[in-house]
């Protein structure tokens, strides 16, 4: 592994004028930013010293890094305009050995959530566990939460009425108007922050009056969660066999990549 | 756009032929809201008979909200209050004439229309339906709900029991399982708590004492003895370097054997003994210890002048452990018969 020097001042300095803008969203869309094609990459990495362009790719790791502590996406203009800055040229390329270090390094792989809008997680390239792990970390309780909302999302075929997850989280005692001990502000919880997380998707209905919304499963945890494994969790609840609930199964076992969206591979493809 | 006298007729912007009319008639009658019945002579042809044409936009608008406002009833799958709307709706369509009732008997379809997609969705799990509530039951059960049985609870409906404080732990842990979450990454050194480390304290004390029982029982005894055990140490650690020395002089070429040096075959205490008072030497700079070609440990005395006690040369530290199984294999291993350090004269045992 390339000697990892600590990211030169100007580059911490924007990632914390970043960090203070999380929630603007609206960060100016680098709307200049082309591809570069490979002809260009390969001509801008003659430019550069090997030891350059390692650095660079251990800059855009480390903001990876700190970015998903949070667990927002990372989109591609914030990434160019912060980050690759001056070595946009050989985007691309950086990518591409980002992704390679995160995979052999740290285990992870980079997924793209959003061809579209080009945004970035983070997620577990090991093996999820079968059971619970042995070892007491601290776990975070959002998580939950999180499970039992997605869980209904998808019993219910994928789309649900908010009001349905209102009244299923009051039954668990956690009541959206109150606050919870634990949660704090449970519906800003889950509209906002799981939203911003892209964990949820939380749409309004049109025609409703007063207007009511529906939850659906997000672009992360359709990377992240495994539907399978939500319908075992389900089975071993009510006691009963997954295959029962003919639909949730065949869905969740229909795509051997149900749980994946479009990843990104190392080819040097459209980013 | 709204009109300033009178009820009703506020969704339609435009004005037709009709409305200049009918602001007079509004202005003759006593404020009636749009949902009264046909005002006093003003009956036109049929047409244009303004009273019906108040009160058929008047019943859409009521079938409109009626819709509205009892979303959920109308979704229960038990009635087909529904289809009666609809129906409702079609017989009101037979006398709509003009272009702003027709446009409220659109807006009550595209609102029907959106339950009626509602209740399809409903009909969803061919196989075993889901329901939230078996299902938030038997979650709270996962998380370790504890149902109290009391009595005094009235209402069914006001939750029954407690549920423990690591309970969205318990489902956390259990979501592991289904998120291939990525760790977050946070600096390791930010992660321990704010305590000395461990091993440091742990080298210096076993340095001092290999046997933790020699060392609690030091300390007290030094207390109630008056320190006599204390010259007891230093007696037997002088003694030791003694043995050290003659039997290094014997023969000032050959290592000795750290293992044969200690170890008492007879006594496995003593052995620990040995190992303890040796290790003073060390510390005070009288002795050392060094690994030979075959990286067995061997100890010799320290020339005079050699090192200064105490002095400024790297030192190393290790620690010792032995227990009766080893030592019976390293008195196997090394053939030890005799102990180099004969047992003290026997005063507390």
């Amino acid at each position: 592994m390339t000697q990892r020097k600590r990211p030169s001042s100007t580059q911490s300095s924007s990632q914390r004028r970043h960090t203070g803008n999380l929630v603007a969203q609206d960060e100016d869309d680098d709307v200049t930013f082309t591809q570069p094609s490979t002809s260009q990459v390969q001509r801008g990495l003659e430019k550069l010293t090997p030891a350059q362009v390692d650095q660079k790719t251990a800059e855009v790791v480390q903001y990876f890094l700190v970015k998903d502590q949070k667990k927002m996406p990372v989109r591609r203009a914030d990434l160019v305009k912060h980050v690759v800055k001056d070595y946009r040229n050989i985007y691309p390329e950086i990518l591409k050995r980002a992704a390679r270090t995160f995979d052999q390094v740290f285990g992870l792989k980079l997924v793209e959530i959003d061809p579209k809008n080009k945004m970035y997680i983070l997620v577990n390239n090991l093996e999820t566990p079968d059971k619970a792990s042995p070892i007491r970390s601290p776990s975070n309780p959002k998580m939950g939460l999180l499970l039992a909302i997605l869980s209904v999302i998808f019993m219910k075929g994928g789309v649900v009425r908010e009001n349905l997850i209102w009244n299923t989280l009051k039954k668990l005692r956690v009541d959206p108007g109150e606050k919870h001990e634990e949660f704090g502000d449970v519906r800003k919880m889950v509209t906002d922050e799981f939203v911003r997380q892209r964990y949820l998707e939380y749409v309004r209905i049109p025609h409703t009056e007063p207007i009511e919304h529906e939850f659906r499963w997000g672009q992360r945890a359709d990377a992240e969660v495994s539907k399978a494994k939500i319908l075992e969790f389900m089975g071993e609840l009510h006691e009963q066999d997954p295959k029962t609930w003919t639909q949730q199964y065949r869905e969740a076992h229909s795509l051997p990549n149900s749980s994946q969206a479009s990843t990104s591979s190392s080819s040097s493809s459209q980013r | 756009m709204k009109r300033s006298k009178g009820g009703g007729d506020e969704e339609a912007p435009r004005q037709n032929g009709s409305a200049s009319r009918r602001k007079a008639d509004q202005q003759q009658s006593d404020g009636d809201e749009g949902g009264s019945d046909i005002g006093p002579a003003d009956l036109q042809d049929d047409d244009n008979d303004q009273g019906l044409r108040r009160e058929i936009r008047s019943k859409y608008r009521d079938l409109i909200s009626s819709v509205q406002q009892n979303r959920e009833d109308m979704l229960s799958p038990s009635n087909n209050k529904l289809t009666e709307v609809l129906e409702e709706a079609n017989k009101l369509f037979k006398d709509v004439r003009q272009a702003r009732e027709a446009a409220l008997d659109a807006q009550l379809l595209v609102v029907a229309t959106d339950l009626g997609k509602e209740k399809a969705s409903q009909l969803f799990s061919e196989g075993t339906a889901f329901d939230p509530t078996a299902f938030a039951e038997h979650l709270l059960s996962f998380m370790g709900l504890n149902r109290l049985e009391d009595d005094e609870d009235e209402q069914q409906t006001t939750a029954n029991g407690y549920l423990p404080q690591d309970a969205w732990h318990r489902l956390a842990r259990r979501a592991e399982c289904c998120f291939r979450t990525a760790p977050s990454f946070h600096y390791m050194m930010g992660s321990f708590y704010a305590e000395p480390p461990p091993p440091k304290q742990r080298i210096e004390r076993q340095r001092k004492a290999p046997s933790k029982e020699a060392k609690r029982i030091m300390p007290t005894q030094l207390k109630k003895m008056e320190e006599s055990q204390q010259e007891a140490t230093e007696k037997e650690v002088e003694r030791i370097l003694g043995y050290l020395k003659s039997y290094y002089q014997d023969d000032p070429t050959s290592p000795i054997s750290y293992y044969e040096f200690v170890i008492d075959p007879s006594s496995f205490s003593r052995t620990v003994e040995n190992i303890f008072h040796t290790s003073f030497l060390i510390r005070d700079g009288l002795a050392r210890m060094y690994l030979d070609e075959e990286k067995l440990p061997c100890i010799a005395p320290v020339e005079e002048g050699e090192v200064e006690a105490g002095g400024s040369t790297s030192r190393k530290q290790c620690i010792l452990s032995i227990s009766p199984k080893i030592w019976k294999e390293l008195i196997d291993a090394f053939d030890i018969r005799d102990s180099i350090i004969r047992p003290p004269n026997k005063q507390n045992d």
